[in-house]
C-alpha cells in the first residue's frame, strides 16, 4: 500500500539546479536562479540527504520513524508537510516530473 | 582602420589582483590612462588574461564558457582570453574585473567578499559587513598602512592556509589597497555598539550572515556548489566572531586578544 493511496511510489529528488551542503548539522540550500537561500534542520535534512530520486517516500518514512523511534503515522504526517513546503518552492521536484522551467 | 591600429598600438596594462595575472588590452588610450593610475599598485607579469576592452569585433568564435552584463557593460570568457565591452569608466571596468575574478578564483579555491581586511602582527583580519556595517569604519580606525582593503576582500586557501588578498577595490577609506596577502586570523561580523565585546559565533551563523556577502554572478549550479563547499570549508577551519565595537581604536584590544 503506498502512501498516496493510488497505487504506485512517490518518489521524489533534490532539484539538480539547486547547490547545497551540510554545516553544523543543517542544510543551507542555495537557489541559484534567483539567489535565494533556505536552511532545513536536523530531522528535515534527514529527509532532505534520502531524497536521492530512487527510494520511494514509505521507505524513508520507515527508516525516519525507526531512527527516532516515532510512530509511523506521525512521521509520515510531517514528511508530507515537509514535501508539500519543499515542492511548493521547488527544492524538491517529483521523479517522473519535469524539473520547472 | 583608424580605430583597429591604435588598438593595435596600445601597450597593454599587465595586472595580478589576488594571484590573478590579467593582461588588459585597451583601445581607448584615455581609459588606459585612468586604469594605469587605479591598479599602479597591482602590476602584473605579461602572462595573464588578455582581456580585450571595447573592442568593435570579438574574437570569439564560440560561445563563451561565461557571459555577464551589468548595465550597458559587458564580459565574455573562455579559458584563454575575454571580453569587455561598454566600458564607458574606470568604475564600470572596475565592476567587470570583479565579475571575472569571481569566476577565476573559484577553482582556485578563492572568492571575493565584502569585507574589510586588515593586517595586524602579520595575520589579516576581516571584518565582513553589507554597506554601513562600519567596514570603512573599522579601517579608518587602524594604523595607516595596515589596510588590504577597506570594501571587497579576496580570499584564497593556498598552501594548506587561508590567506587575505589585497585588493585595488577600496570604499570610503579611498585607499588603494596593498597587493599583499597574508593569513587570515579570523573573520569578524561587524556590529556597532557602545562598548566592545566579542562573541565566537557557529560557522553556520556566520554563513548566514556570509552569503549576502559574497561575490558571485554565476547561476550554474555546479559553480554555486563548489563556492558553497568552499565557504564551508573556510567557515570550518577559520575562527568566526561577532564583533561588537565601539568607533574608536579601542576595539582592537578586543580583536587581538
Amino acid at each position: 500500500m503506498s502512501a498516496n493511496g493510488h497505487g504506485h511510489a512517490r518518489v521524489f529528488c533534490r532539484n539538480p539546479k539547486l547547490a547545497w551542503r551540510e554545516i553544523d548539522g543543517e542544510i543551507v540550500i542555495i537557489s541559484p536562479e534567483d539567489s535565494s537561500v533556505h536552511e532545513l534542520n536536523e530531522t528535515a535534512g534527514m529527509f532532505w540527504r534520502s531524497a536521492d530520486g530512487k527510494r520511494d517516500v514509505d521507505e524513508i518514512v520507515r527508516e525516519l520513524a525507526s531512527l527516532y523511534e516515532a510512530p509511523v503515522e506521525l512521521v509520515r504526517a510531517d514528511v508530507d508537510e515537509l514535501i508539500l513546503d519543499l515542492t511548493s518552492k521547488n527544492l524538491l521536484v517529483d521523479s517522473l516530473m519535469q524539473v520547472r522551467p | 582602420m583608424g580605430q583597429e591600429s591604435s588598438i593595435q598600438s596600445a601597450e597593454p596594462l599587465h595586472i595580478s589582483i589576488g594571484q590573478v595575472p590579467m593582461s588588459l588590452l585597451f583601445a581607448e588610450e584615455g581609459l588606459r590612462e585612468k586604469a594605469v593610475s587605479r591598479y599602479r599598485d597591482f602590476a602584473g607579469a605579461p602572462d595573464g588574461l588578455q582581456i580585450r576592452l571595447n573592442h568593435p569585433v570579438t574574437s570569439f568564435a564560440e560561445s563563451p564558457e561565461f557571459e555577464y552584463t551589468l548595465d550597458d557593460a559587458g564580459l565574455r570568457l573562455r579559458e584563454s582570453e575575454a571580453e569587455f565591452r561598454g566600458v564607458r569608466h574606470e568604475y564600470a571596468l572596475d565592476s567587470l574585473i570583479r565579475i571575472l575574478l569571481t569566476v577565476r578564483l573559484l577553482p582556485e579555491q578563492g572568492f571575493l567578499l565584502h569585507a574589510a581586511s586588515i593586517v595586524r602582527d602579520g595575520r589579516a583580519y576581516i571584518f565582513m559587513g553589507r554597506s554601513g556595517a562600519g567596514k570603512s569604519t573599522v579601517a579608518s580606525l587602524s594604523p595607516e598602512g595596515s589596510v588590504l582593503t577597506d570594501e571587497i576582500s579576496l580570499v584564497r586557501f593556498q598552501d594548506g592556509e587561508w590567506r587575505a588578498h589585497g585588493t585595488p577595490f577600496w570604499g570610503e577609506f579611498r585607499a588603494a589597497g596593498h597587493n599583499h596577502d597574508y593569513p587570515v586570523a579570523g573573520i569578524y561580523c561587524l556590529t556597532q555598539a557602545r562598548e566592545n565585546r566579542i562573541e565566537r559565533m557557529l560557522p553556520r551563523d556566520v554563513l548566514r550572515a556570509m552569503l549576502p556577502c559574497v561575490l558571485f554572478f554565476s547561476s550554474d549550479a555546479t559553480a554555486n556548489s563548489l563556492l558553497l563547499g568552499l565557504l564551508v570549508e573556510f567557515l570550518g577551519q577559520v575562527p568566526c566572531h561577532r564583533l561588537h565595537f565601539v568607533k574608536d581604536s579601542s576595539f582592537w584590544d578586543v580583536v587581538a586578544s
